[in-house]
């Protein structure tokens, strides 16, 4: 059995010790085969990272890390054949005494690499772009009375909304992908006048639970929107096994509190195992009791990862230094983080990352330093900032726009009952989204609408993020991703021709632009396309709603058949208007061998033609005793030799008066 | 009304506009002005340059022959050998109107030495008939631009931002905040955004009309019968990446569309919608292209081309610039916006879809 390598102590500092887990609980599942422990209350995906399984497998020539938006769906081994059966890795609770396997991707070798696997890795080989697909995408949904708002995300703006609208009189389904409702406010810490994020995400928790208005769907995940219906993805906890459904909730109206993604800074390693974001690591330690290695490295655009390094250096955990693209940040977390005594380098960012060959997991290249050089670290935590997750609204037809000063896709415009709010809307603090869950619920009421307080800290104070830092392109190592998702999306690069290709199998070319990627383009794949200029700023808008993952809500359409009525023998086409000029009449042609004359063949006055322009007749189509045919006006309406081309082949004809 | 700062203002984001505005500036020593964004390396396409097209006119099968190498020599020099390849589309019909127009299509690129064959129904489906056209070319968008946009700058061509225009009736064009200072004698108009964003709705010819049209672009699925296909029933095209998904685009609005799509690929062929968009695009009404002067001295226009349009950028370019060969002459003359639609001498085949103007 695989120990729990990646767990910390129930006692770890800060939160860190995990809330959503009960240590008194212990239990074990099979994962392909493997003996894996873990706490109730873990996910499978949870508990495979606190054994030290942080590899989903390779991509290409290189590994590519397990992490909370990259798992593969799983499905019990029973009903591995049935890919409707499959579910989500990252939303599955862990069951004792489950056996599961893995889907999508290959195998190199079924039964010896698995006998023979490494212990960090899924094993996964990654190069079909299928791989890491949801199956349930595919599948059509159950319908369900939603109420009469559908808040998507249980965040604080998603709780938020939800209260307001049942203090309205509403009935609510909240709907949240995570196993608890609560969202991750608390990466972002305490403003002044402000309880703490912990104390808001409880407080507003108990609420909606006390409320007899708001159903709470957790573990469900919102994947299709129109307005009126959410397609949503739920793993069902009802009877002994945990079974995956797709419901239809019908509502008429939506409030999208989806919060903001994580960008990823584009460095090549950018998603090698050992590295993570700021967001992603929070929630596994402060729910899960999750973090790799003793040590780590941070790299961000951003104050928060300051906040994260203070509580991870609480919980034990070794900070040896944070890289800051900003040159001269300010934040009330770094003046803080100073005081914990890490040293802070900024105005610097990693040019790469790599596999470390001894000592850790993960060497961290700078850009002006020898490759020698590079940090040594179990862990390097990055963040490139935050963009609002606006997936959903774009799926509606919502449009948006690029803000040039936040560097981030910004919603624009209305939609017929739906809303945003939370971070979705742009907010930025605890309070705004708070105050613009109700603001959702007044717009969708068509009530007065009171102004948002969004206290942000002046600039001063409390430096504004950068974009996502990219460092210069690295064909000699490991993948620049432009996003941290389940679509394996590489930096575009020109693609260049070599020799060696011609005398074997070429080598897998990347992309040599954005619009040959075969998949859709997560809003981090047209943020990154805007900062690495591959994407103008003023069309980013229209790109993200163009490529965004859409899954069709209507039913089918009825395809009108086209026109299939059969011709009359001496019909012309309208194409064929004036082609023999005015006076072209439709005469028989008789071929003076036994053939078939096929439509369209070129007519010429003897067997030397052959340039279409100086055809003097084409066949209609074939009739019995010939084929019709439209001839120039002064070509004698029977007995005169002819020459039909039929594909390149002479065929005398004589003309004779149609039939009928 | 001040001396204008160009003599031509080419509006258009294909390749045959930006081709078009520095043939103008280079070769015919004309001032010519450029507004279009390069779109090819993140917006969905709308359209492909191929040198077959479903064309049964045999004049304008020659035209093509006649302008190919010329352009393909230009492409060469402009942004090298990797801004084309070649391939073998194939046309395909299901119904007995669209599988005579079919044998046509194949007749007449026989007659114009392409070798034309037909498609095993194996490959294709049953009731259905195709023809694989060998050798053709078909231009690398993606790389092309990019060099286009640096040729035009070595052609003297002045780049202008998107962002108003006005089109006078004298064909002219204008800042839309100051018409008194014209930036161009004359405004061209190379492709249908350009047209219907900017033509004055006054002299808008009977002959075209709008359509509504999507792409939608598929997740990796397993090879089509050729990389490129083109269904001319209803003038929907396929074009399989090299990544297996599938850019699709046609004639309908976005659920037709998509419906259709669903059919023509297969039901038990499961793709996902890896992107999306509906715009609208212009027709002929008799299938022909359009060019010329709207309302006969307004803005040039140049619609209806279809997929062989770039390739005839040296022809239009010479009759633009009023060097233009007899034959060209000809050609362009017979093909006039300011034609009735019907009836029509120079009417080509085109889908017959019911019910879609926009």
């Amino acid at each position: 059995m695989r120990p729990q390598l990646n767990r910390l102590a129930a006692e770890a500092g800060k939160g860190f010790g995990g809330s959503a887990i009960d240590r008194g609980k212990p239990l074990r599942f099979r994962l392909d085969g493997r003996l894996i422990s873990g706490f109730a209350g873990d996910t499978v995906l949870s508990a495979a990272l606190a054994s030290g399984i942080d590899t989903l497998g390779r991509h290409g020539e290189h590994p590519l890390g397990l992490t909370l938006r990259a798992a593969p769906p799983i499905a019990y081994a029973a009903l591995a054949a049935d890919p409707q059966r499959a579910l989500p890795m990252a939303r599955t609770p862990a069951l004792d005494g489950a056996d599961l396997v893995t889907m999508g991707g290959s195998r190199r070798a079924s039964l010896l690499a698995r006998l023979f696997q490494p212990g960090r890795t899924l094993g996964l080989v990654l190069d079909d772009p299928h791989a890491l697909d949801e199956p349930w995408r595919q599948v059509r949904g159950v319908a369900r009375d939603g109420g009469d708002l559908v808040v998507v995300g249980g965040g604080v703006a998603g709780l938020s909304a939800a209260l307001a609208a049942a203090r309205a009189g509403l009935r609510v389904t909240l709907v949240e992908a995570e196993p608890h409702p609560g969202g991750r406010s608390g990466l972002f810490g305490t403003q002044e006048g402000e309880d703490s994020p912990e104390a808001s995400m409880g407080r507003l928790t108990a609420e909606v639970a006390a409320s007899d208005a708001i159903t709470v769907l957790t573990g469900t995940h919102a994947f299709a929107l129109r307005p009126g219906l959410v397609r949503v993805h739920r793993v069902d906890l009802s009877g002994a096994t945990a079974q995956g459904q797709v419901l239809d909730l019908a509502a008429p109206r939506i409030v999208l509190a989806t919060g903001a993604v994580e960008r990823l800074p584009l460095f090549a390693g950018n998603r090698l195992p050992g590295v993570v974001g700021t967001a992603d690591a929070y929630a596994l330690a402060t729910r899960y009791g999750i973090w790799p290695g003793r040590r780590a490295v941070l790299a961000t655009v951003s104050s928060p990862a300051y906040r994260l390094a203070m509580l991870a250096s609480d919980a034990g955990i070794a900070i040896d230094r944070i890289l800051d693209s900003r040159p001269r940040p300010s934040s009330r977390f770094i003046e803080f983080a100073k005081a914990y005594g890490i040293r802070q380098f900024p105005g610097t960012v990693p040019g790469s990352a790599q596999p470390a060959k001894a000592g850790g997991t993960v060497s961290v290249h700078l850009p002006d330093r020898a490759e020698e050089e590079g940090i040594v670290t179990d862990r390097l935590v990055v963040c490139g900032g935050w963009q609002p997750d606006l997936t959903l609204w774009h799926v509606a037809g919502g449009d948006s726009v690029w803000e040039e000063v936040r560097h981030r896709l910004a919603a624009r415009g209305t939609l017929d009952g739906i809303a945003l709010a939370g971070s979705a809307a742009g907010y930025l603090t605890r309070r705004g989204c708070i105050q613009s869950g109700a603001d959702a619920v007044d717009q969708l009421l068509g009530r007065e609408r009171r102004p948002v307080d969004d206290p942000v800290i002046e600039a001063l104070y409390e430096t504004p993020d950068d974009p996502a830092f990219a460092a210069g392109p690295r064909p000699d190592k490991a993948p620049c991703y432009l996003d941290d998702g389940p679509d394996l999306l590489e930096r575009p690069a020109p693609r260049r021709r070599r020799w060696r290709d011609l005398f074997g199998r070429p080598r897998r070319a990347g992309l040599p632009a954005l619009s040959e990627a075969p998949q859709p383009l997560a809003i981090g794949h047209v943020a990154a396309g805007v900062d690495l200029g591959l994407i103008p700023a003023a069309s980013a808008g229209i790109v993200a709603q163009e490529r965004v993952a859409l899954v069709p809500l209507a039913g089918p359409e009825a395809v009108p058949e086209p026109e299939d009525a059969a011709p009359a023998p001496a019909d012309v086409p309208f194409y064929l208007a004036g082609r023999f000029g005015p006076d072209a009449r439709v005469l028989l042609v008789v071929p003076e061998e036994e053939r078939l004359l096929e439509t369209g063949a070129l007519i010429y006055p003897n067997s030397d033609g052959t340039d279409p322009l100086q055809a003097i007749g084409v066949v209609l189509r074939p009739c019995p005793g010939g084929a019709t045919a439209l001839l120039r006006g002064d070509i004698p309406s029977s007995g005169r030799l002819l020459t039909v081309r039929d594909h390149g082949r002479p065929v005398p004809a004589r003309t004779a008066q149609p039939p009928g | 009304m001040s001396d204008p700062r160009a003599d031509f203002l080419v509006v258009g984001a294909t390749p045959l506009a930006r081709l078009l505005a520095g043939l103008l500036a280079g070769t015919h020593g004309r001032r010519v002005a450029f507004v279009g964004e390069s779109q090819s390396g993140y917006r969905l396409p709308r359209g492909i340059d191929l040198s077959v097209a479903p064309v049964t006119r045999p004049e304008s099968w020659a035209l093509v022959a006649q302008a190919l190498p010329e352009t393909l020599r230009l492409i060469g020099r402009i942004a090298g050998r990797g801004a084309w390849s070649h391939v073998d589309p194939i046309f395909f019909a299901d119904t007995v109107g669209g599988r005579e127009a079919l044998s046509h299509i194949r007749q007449m690129a026989a007659g114009f030495g392409i070798a034309a064959e037909r498609v095993a129904p194996s490959m294709l489906g049953r009731g259905r008939d195709g023809v694989v056209l060998r050798d053709a070319v078909r231009l690398n968008r993606p790389v092309l631009e990019a060099a286009l946009d640096a040729w035009l700058d070595r052609q003297g061509v002045q780049r202008l931002p998107p962002e108003g225009l006005a089109i006078g009736m004298d064909g002219s064009a204008a800042p839309a905040h100051s018409p008194e200072a014209p930036l161009a004698r004359q405004a061209v108009l190379a492709d249908d955004a350009a047209i219907m964003a900017l033509l004055p709705l006054r002299q808008w010819p009977t002959l075209l009309r709008r359509q509504r049209a999507a792409t939608i672009l598929t997740t990796p699925t397993r090879p089509i019968a050729g990389p490129v296909m083109l269904q001319i029933d209803t003038g929907t095209m396929l074009l399989q990446q090299e990544e297996g998904g599938i850019a699709a685009m046609g004639p309908g609005d976005m659920a037709r569309f998509s419906a259709g799509l669903q059919l023509l690929l297969g039901q038990e062929r499961q793709v996902q919608q890896a992107g999306q968009t509906a715009y609208q695009r212009l027709e002929t009404l008799d299938g022909a292209p359009a060019v010329g002067r709207a309302a006969g001295t307004g803005a040039d226009i140049l619609a209806g081309l279809g997929p062989t349009g770039a390739f005839l950028a040296p022809v239009l370019a010479r009759w633009l610039a009023g060097a233009a060969t007899p034959q060209e002459e000809g050609w362009l003359g017979a093909r006039l916006v300011n034609r009735p639609g019907t009836p029509s001498p120079a009417a080509d085949y085109r889908p017959a879809i019911p019910d879609m103007a926009a």
